[in-house]
């Protein structure tokens, strides 16, 4: 596999004070969904700055596309697509202006230019929107606005800064959707930001965790689930004698079973390969299932693990609110 | 390049053009400096027994009223303040995140600077030609001369736009440099009112004294403003009214070409990556 994107101990000091980036070295293969997953604060825009051309890199190197980002800046931006966590795209301005507009500054110009805009345009659904000023655009469209923005001169790379910030779950979940295709039916590598779990887990082949411009853990989502030890799946059975411990514990992949008078407690990575066994095993049994739920680690956990800190103290700092609120601001004015 | 300065260009010109209002407050900058301060404070009248026409004309070059002398100084001030305006726009640009999506893009940096310089232009020079259209209509306003042609017009515009040029080269470096709106209004106010009031454009500057004069007689202003009056004034020039027309003019050219040179590398480094 090429690596598309190489960072070699990348260090970033802002005003030679806040450390906002420590030694931070990873690769992301063509093709990949590379996901950097924090809180808010943990460096995770300012490494998109470094690898994107618009930050100085203190110390360390990086490459993107082949290309040394210090030393050729200019080959770097003709591979890469930026969309930003803020949201950038013109209110005076129709989608379908702001995203020409777009293409126009990626040497893309004239008729193919609207032709290209009009297919992405289509492609996140805001063909009946186009002609309308993003002024009167919803949080979702925006966003969805921003992506295609992004992608107009076809490049290798996307970086995308928290694309669904913000955002109703539903209109997250399309989000994903978007992406998702993206990556499949054009083979585009992403390096995509998150705070949220579900979002590196449906659409990320690998995640880095970072919190304090440190990463502290990287890998598959299942991977990373299976160091806090995955699904916890919760059995209940009606009265029997019979004892299944050993019987669950036989089964692949489960690597922790715990009994609580009919109740057990199942530790596996993943829930979905695993219960059809696990169900089938009891029914044979002629055992009956009361009940059955199981859980799945959250980011919170997974970050209790690591950091020894709660992810949901951060969502709520100062300056995600005011982001928050200065995006609902534009959003729904 | 140029196709990229275009496509940057036409998105602030379009985004000024769909908010008529923005054009407001320059507007009510022509028609106060013209209809309240130049009839108001018309010196003809300050003196009880009132000039005699001669007199109006010795003492502001030729010029029939006195706004007539005030307009192209009017329109000199139209053009510094309003370049505040259109730096206030590019401040906005970085602020919102706008800057970011072009500088990620594969331009050169170069675009950035002179689409700031060509959007502050066409705006400052559009309210310059409403500014001369108020001083034609307004009462007791400007009078232009018998003969006043279309290259006489082109003389003027060309003048004030050579000045317009100049400033929008160090107004949009200036723009590109600060990160807050209120550090670009603080530096515009310390700038702009000595450069207007170390000129020509209000009063003649023979009513100086001699180190003002000095001073008033190398900037730029004034000699936008002497250049434009000239035509304003007089219609076809004499052939020494027309070398210092031409001395003006090319004065300006230098003029331009340095603020151009210095505002570009000023840009460059503030677009640089931080
Ligand atoms: N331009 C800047 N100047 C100084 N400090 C900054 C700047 N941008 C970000 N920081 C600081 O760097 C740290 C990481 O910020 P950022 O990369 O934006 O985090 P994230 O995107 O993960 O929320 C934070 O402490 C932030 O305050
Ligand atoms: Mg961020």
């Amino acid at each position: 596999m090429t690596k598309i994107i190489e960072a070699d101990h990348l260090t970033k000091i802002y005003k030679g004070k806040v450390k906002a980036v420590d030694d931070i070295s990873f690769a992301v293969d063509e093709g990949e969904i590379f996901g950097f997953l924090g809180p808010n604060g943990a460096g995770k825009t300012t490494t998109i700055k470094m690898l994107d051309t618009l930050a100085t890199i203190t110390s360390g190197k990086a490459f993107v596309a082949g290309h040394d980002v210090h030393r050729e800046p200019g080959a770097v931006r003709d591979s890469i697509g930026v969309v930003p966590q803020e949201l950038t795209a013109d209110d005076e301005l129709s989608g379908m202006e702001n995203i020409v507009l777009a293409a126009n500054l990626h040497h893309v110009q004239g008729s193919e230019a609207r032709r290209r805009s009009a297919e992405l345009l289509k492609l996140v659904d805001l063909e009946d929107a186009a002609g309308r000023k993003v002024r009167t655009f919803s949080g979702g469209m925006r966003r969805r606005l921003q992506l295609a923005m992004g992608l107009v001169h076809m490049p290798k790379v996307l970086f995308l800064d928290e694309p669904t910030l913000g955002l109703d779950i539903q209109t997250r979940k399309k989000m994903w959707d978007y992406i998702g295709r993206l990556n499949k039916e054009r083979g585009l590598t992403v390096f995509m930001t998150t705070h949220y779990l579900e979002e590196a887990d449906s659409l990320c082949n690998r995640i880095a965790i970072i919190d304090k411009g440190v990463i502290k853990l990287s890998g598959s989502p299942a991977e990373l689930k299976q160091k806090l030890g995955g699904d916890i799946l919760t059995l209940e059975l009606a009265e029997t004698p019979v004892d299944l411990t050993e019987f669950f514990k036989g089964i692949p992949d489960v690597s922790d079973v715990t009994r609580t008078g009919q109740v057990y407690r199942i530790k596996l990575p993943r829930t979905e390969k695993a219960l059809p066994i696990i169900v089938e095993g009891v029914v044979r049994k002629n055992i009956e299932i009361k009940e059955i739920s199981f859980t799945k680690p959250t980011l919170d956990q997974v970050f209790l693990e690591i950091t020894g800190k709660s992810m949901r103290d951060e969502d709520a700092s100062e300056s995600d609110s005011v982001f928050q609120n200065f995006i609902m601001e534009r959003a729904t004015s | 390049m140029i196709a990229e300065t275009m496509a940057l260009t036409f998105r602030a010109l379009k985004k000024w053009i769909r908010n008529p209002a923005a054009v407001l407050p320059g507007l009510f900058t022509s028609i106060f400096y013209l209809a309240l301060f130049g009839s108001s404070f018309n010196p003809a009248n300050l003196i009880p027994s009132g000039f005699s026409s001669t007199q109006i004309s010795q003492t502001f070059g030729g010029a029939p009223t006195y706004i007539t002398y005030l307009t192209a100084g009017v329109i000199c001030l139209i053009l510094v303040f309003n370049m505040a305006f259109g730096g206030i726009d590019l401040v906005l640009d970085r602020q919102l995140g706008f800057l970011n999506t072009v500088l990620t893009a594969p331009i050169p940096r170069a675009a950035i600077f002179f689409s700031g310089v060509a959007q502050n232009l066409v705006k400052v020079m559009f309210l310059a030609f409403l500014t001369f259209l108020i001083a034609l209509v307004i009462p007791n306003g400007l009078v232009l001369p018998a003969g006043f042609g279309v290259l006489n017009l082109i003389g003027v515009f060309g003048s004030f736009a050579l000045l317009g040029l100049g400033l929008s080269c160090v107004f949009t470096a200036l723009a590109l440099s600060v990160r807050s709106i209120d550090s670009l209004v603080a530096i515009v106010n310390f700038l702009t009112l000595p450069l207007i009031f170390m000129s020509d454009a209000l009063f003649p500057s023979s009513s100086f004294p001699d180190w003002l004069k000095t001073i008033a007689n190398v900037n730029p202003i004034t000699k936008a403003d002497e250049a434009a009056r000239l035509l304003i004034v007089n219609g076809n020039l004499t052939s020494s009214q027309l070398s210092t027309f031409a001395n003006d003019v090319l004065y300006l050219v230098g003029v331009v070409a340095i603020l151009t040179i210095i505002g570009y590398f000023a840009a460059e480094k503030a677009l640089s990556a931080q």
